[in-house]
């Protein structure tokens, strides 16, 4: 998994190249809470490049938008792929977690 | 089968025919040398968990299943619990109700599972059933497969709850449409979990398929709960299996078995690179 990190006006974005699944999923975690320690609490998943998820994957998401919410942020995604959003729908994802077409909305999102 | 410590289940939620596509995704697994180590079947996905855990090879599988499902199995009303639903009062009702007679279903459901035990399986199997009268989830894991398919396939309104032990069951997916805790419950921690929602027809044209319809809206929706929270609160990993299908597929429509089992496999064959390391121990 390959993740890069880059402040866009308000927010941080942190784009994801792989899969968000069991065996990428610490790491990931441990990256994502990196920025939420650092504060970077308003954060943007570009999740363009990602076209697997599992539960694993799923639970990392999960901890990194309770992160940022407990610290007044957001997470919220952007780009995701059709079966990854299907995985989302079904796990209630979607009901709990804004995302957005394209980065430049989910950044638009917060605001300047 | 176990590898690294880890035990794979899949589980198959309801969804009727679809649920053969639990038999294009066990081809992708035997092609890549992955076996199971339990099964867990809700309502349709039920029919299917049995005959692969019996041992019956893929193709015939396959076979007993699209004979089995037919729409013959609905032809004969059940009149007398129709006129006793109506007319309690000169009938008489006795708390169960099906529109359906199930003698066909039963005879049917006699050839592949008929005089089968649990214990006979060659995979550890589970069937999810509801309770009619608790609503509680009841999981059947021992006695006469029969038994557990009649009870877990008994769609509200349709078909009669069945009487196992000292309960009357129903209808699995009432309770638990993609029952994957109970494979967590049995131990596995990597489970693949192929469920379907129940489509909503365009026209509710009579009172049977608006009784259809309102049972979808809350099936689907306790899929949808139900999943969200195995998934997040557990530390087994959830695989996600969901097949796509271009076209209708209906309640009867068996001779599309091989296309919804072709599209399992290719479901399962995003899959499998993940699994395999998985499998291998990369987590």
């Amino acid at each position: 998994m390959d993740v890069t990190v880059e402040p866009r006006g308000a927010a941080t974005v942190v784009r994801l190249v792989g899969s968000v699944d069991g065996i990428t999923a610490g790491p990931l975690e441990a990256r994502l809470l990196e920025q939420v320690q650092g504060g970077a609490v308003k954060l943007v998943g570009d999740l363009s490049g990602v076209a697997y998820t599992s539960s694993a994957g799923l639970r990392a998401l999960l901890a990194t938008l309770k992160a940022t919410r407990s610290q007044g942020g957001d997470f919220r995604l952007a780009g995701v792929q059709p079966a990854v959003l299907k995985v989302l729908e079904l796990s209630g994802f979607t009901s709990i977690l804004k995302h957005y077409p394209d980065v430049d909305a989910a950044v638009q999102s917060f605001g300047s | 089968m176990t590898t690294n410590n880890k035990r794979v289940a899949l589980v198959i939620g309801a969804g009727s025919v679809k649920c053969a596509a639990a038999l294009g995704l066990w081809r992708a697994l035997e092609r890549a040398g992955i076996g199971l180590d339990m099964v867990v079947g809700c309502s349709g996905g039920s029919l299917y968990a049995s005959v692969m855990a019996l041992g019956y090879d893929l193709d015939t599988c396959a076979r007993l299943t699209r004979e089995l499902w037919t729409p013959a199995i609905t032809k004969k009303r059940a009149t007398r619990q129709i006129l006793g639903a109506l007319f309690p009062g000169l009938f008489g009702f006795d708390g169960k109700f099906g529109m359906v007679d199930d003698t066909a279903m039963w005879d049917a459901l006699s050839g592949p599972y008929g005089g089968k035990r649990f214990e006979d399986a060659k995979i550890p199997l589970h069937i999810v059933t509801t309770d009619l009268h608790t609503g509680e989830k009841v999981v059947l894991s021992s006695g006469p497969v029969q038994d557990a398919i009649r009870a877990s396939i008994a769609i509200p309104y349709i078909w009669r709850p069945w009487k196992v032990g000292e309960r009357w069951l129903m209808d699995g997916c009432m309770s638990d449409p993609l029952p994957v805790d109970v494979a967590i419950r049995e131990g596995a921690n990597v489970i693949l979990a192929m469920g379907f929602e129940s489509p909503y027809p365009r026209k509710l044209r009579n009172g049977s398929r608006y009784a259809f319809h309102v049972n979808s809206v809350y099936t689907n929706n306790l899929l949808r709960a139900n999943f969200a929270f195995h998934n997040l609160a557990h530390h087994a990993e959830i695989i996600t299996v969901l097949p796509e299908f271009n076209r209708n597929i209906g309640l009867f429509d068996t001779d599309q078995i091989p296309y919804v089992m072709e599209e399992g496999e290719r479901a399962t064959e995003q899959h499998l690179p993940y699994l395999e390391k998985l499998l291998a121990g990369a987590a």
